[in-house]
């Protein structure tokens, strides 16, 4: 495979990222969603100030079993562990198959009614903060 | 060599900055007749390229789309020495300002703030009372197209926001129940976000992605809606022009300014009168680059308070966590809801002063970057989904801005030797809290503890003031507010205050500041709604004092 990251690299990355993120009750693991492939590289090509850390943490870890490499990471270098975690969770989290899993369509639109009656004035939410009357302090004096 | 603009004839008014406070500076001004110019040193921001409706949302505002400037880096920033301050700051540099990122929560300020002296025996009072100001908190609230809902009982009556308010969600009702527990004040928020079309705005779409880039054309940006009026009654915008120093002639009058187009070519502007926008740390950074043989310790500085008294309004949250499914990736985001409880001055508490709080959506699963050196087995491995289980689409904050009070130590300074991409000396910022404002925070923080477990939390986080200033230029602190006020106070003695009640100098007659650098204090309150009012009043009435201006020949 080719991209930004050589093949070791990327394999290191992959086997890292099962480690950040398991398999856990009805989630996948990360290599199971792809994070180590084509959103690999969207990610490091939109946040190209992202590549010198991470790669950085990579090249630690390269050839050393995943996740004592990656605990011995985050004591050594916690800012390179840091950085590969956030680009494995960004790739995870942009999934369509886990956004569904755990319930997010994204930031979607939403559209409203502003015409429609707001339930805090229907169902008297708001009714008794508009009771208590006012809370603020007058101007002590007008200005000349 | 620096070059007159090509093309350019003596200004009436040369604006400096095209945020907030100068395009509603440059919309009046054009409006009724006035030949103006304004020199923006960023570009016009393309609207399409916003990531809010893409996956890579969330990735993108930790840099690109950050409120930051020092974590955006862009070429049309500029660097702010943070390295001594306890806050972090928050500005854009474009056509449209602050606005194009800022959090749209259009807020009054209360009737004490204007009197703090007189009701607290703190800091000074303004010049003016609210009741003076409210007409034109009115009128930009019409300008604007805030939602909202009228009868806060938090501030006199008015005529409330002219759209009808943006719906609370699950967030705020949830919120709302625990206040109304506990009998505490909150009341659905105004924003600066249509509720339905408004002159060319879209309605709002809860999408959340308020402060990085509004996709739905919802937010109320000032290149949208005052700039075009502006350009229609003749505004001349000049984009990328870094504006170098104030000029002025030997009679201590203003006549322009120095400018750096983005070839690198020295440019100069003149004008009859000038009018600097360019926030509470811009404006003090280019008055005190002004320096000259009749103002050698910068421009308009005679009281020595240009970039005293700087305030960035402190800010903590606590976050609750739920069992119940709140959704609370979605908008406005923006805020639902306020609270105006512990506003107002109770000694007994130990501090002066307050708070407003807000409810702020929880976003997305993302979140802001992981913290480095967190114990491995609390942030990875089983815990990381954990973690989102137990925080994702459950969590949303009681936001607390405390009100800064001034103090002549925190201040902006010239940096020795950080300068931004033109070699013009950036800004250095000194600031550390004061002991009020950490009594504030401690008493607000376990007050909204209190409602978040009265609205059913079952745990909550607590984010006290920010301490690690290492965390400034990362996208780590993307929650972090620092509002730029009080750098150039208003005030009606020339030995106390930078500028007058109208924004004008005392030092030099042509010579006025329209932005946040003019406030006397900073009220607990998001600040764009008052300085767009504060630059309104005095707009109108240079307006109407045209013919008695001193300008420069």
């Amino acid at each position: 495979m080719s991209g930004i990251i050589d093949d070791e690299l990327r394999e290191t990355f992959v086997a890292v990222a099962d480690i950040l993120i398991p398999a856990y009750g009805a989630m996948p693991a990360a290599s199971t969603v792809d994070v180590g492939g084509a959103p690999l590289d969207r990610i490091l090509t939109l946040r190209d100030d992202l590549l010198e850390t991470f790669i950085r943490g990579l090249a630690a870890m390269a050839g050393k079993e995943p996740e004592g490499a990656a605990r011995a990471l985050n004591e050594s270098d916690p800012g390179a562990l840091a950085t590969i975690g956030l680009v494995a969770s960004a790739a995870y989290y942009m999934n369509p198959r886990v956004m569904q899993l755990i319930g997010y369509p994204g930031q979607e639109r939403r559209p409203i009614d502003p015409d429609a009656p707001s339930e805090y004035l229907q169902d008297g939410l708001l009714q008794p903060v508009i009771d208590r009357g006012p809370i603020y302090r007058p101007t002590p004096e007008q200005s000349t | 060599m620096v070059s007159v603009n090509k093309g350019s004839k003596v200004a009436e008014v040369l604006i400096v900055g095209a945020g907030p406070s100068g395009l509603v500076a440059a919309k009046h001004l054009t409006q009724s007749g006035f030949d103006v110019v304004c020199l923006e040193q960023g570009e016009r921001v393309d609207h399409g390229s916003y990531w809010g409706d893409k996956p890579e949302f969330e990735l993108m505002i930790q840099k690109r789309w950050h409120p930051n400037p020092n974590v955006r880096d862009l070429e049309s920033d500029y660097p702010v020495n943070t390295s001594e301050s306890d806050v972090p700051i928050l500005m854009y540099n474009a056509v449209g300002g602050t606005s194009i990122v800022y959090g749209a929560h259009w807020q009054r300020f209360m009737p004490s703030d204007f009197r703090v002296q007189t009701l607290d025996g703190v800091a000074d009072d303004w010049p003016f009372t609210y009741e003076d100001l409210a007409p034109y908190y009115d009128e930009m609230e019409a300008e604007i197209g805030v939602s909202g809902l009228g009868g806060d009982p938090a501030l006199p009556a008015g005529k409330g926001p002219p759209l009808p308010a943006l719906p609370i969600g699950r967030m705020g009702r949830k919120a709302a129940e625990g206040m109304n527990k506990l009998g505490w004040h909150w009341w659905p928020a105004p924003n600066s976000i249509a509720s339905r079309s408004f002159e060319g705005r879209n309605p709002c779409a809860l999408r959340g992605t308020c402060r990085n880039g509004c996709v739905e054309g919802a937010k109320a940006t000032f290149d949208v809606t005052h700039l075009p009026a502006a350009l229609k009654h003749g505004l001349r915008l000049v984009a990328g022009a870094r504006v170098r120093e104030i000029l002025v002639n030997d009679q201590g009058l203003a006549t322009g300014a120095v400018y750096i187009d983005r070839n690198g070519r020295e440019r100069r502007q003149l004008a009859r009168a000038v009018i600097v926008c360019c926030n509470g740390v811009g404006t003090p950074r280019l008055l005190l680059n002004s320096k000259s043989s009749l103002f050698p310790d910068g421009l308009a500085n005679s009281s020595g308070l240009v970039g005293r008294n700087l305030m960035l309004h402190p800010y903590s949250t606590v976050v609750g966590h739920f069992d119940d499914w709140l959704e609370s990736w979605l908008g406005p985001a923006g805020q639902p809801i306020q609270s105006m409880q512990f506003y107002e001055t109770d000694t007994s508490r130990g501090f002066v002063r307050g708070a407003k709080w807000h409810v702020l959506p929880g976003g997305g699963p993302l979140g802001g970057p992981p913290a480095p050196g967190r114990p491995f087995d609390e942030a990875w491995g089983p815990a990381f989904h954990q973690n989102r289980d137990r925080i994702f689409g459950r969590s949303f904050e009681w936001g607390i801005m405390a009100e800064d009070l001034p103090e002549e130590a925190n201040r902006v300074v010239l940096d020795p030797e950080l300068a931004d991409s033109d070699g013009i000396p950036a800004a250095k910022i000194i600031y550390d809290y004061s002991e009020n404002t950490k009594r504030l925070s401690e008493f607000h923080l376990a007050r909204a503890k209190e409602a978040m477990e009265a609205a059913g939390a079952t745990s909550v986080t607590v984010r006290g003031l920010m301490t690690d200033r290492s965390e400034h230029n990362t996208g780590a602190s993307l929650r972090a507010t620092g509002h730029l006020m009080g750098t150039c106070k208003m005030g009606n003695d020339p030995r106390t205050s930078v500028v007058n009640q109208w924004g004008r100098s005392h030092d030099v007659p042509n010579l006025f500041v329209y932005d946040g650098s003019v406030f006397v204090t900073s009220a607990g309150f998001n600040p764009t709604g008052t300085i767009c009012a504060v630059a309104l009043r005095s707009v109108k009435h240079l307006i109407a004092d045209r013919r008695n201006m001193k300008v420069a020949a």
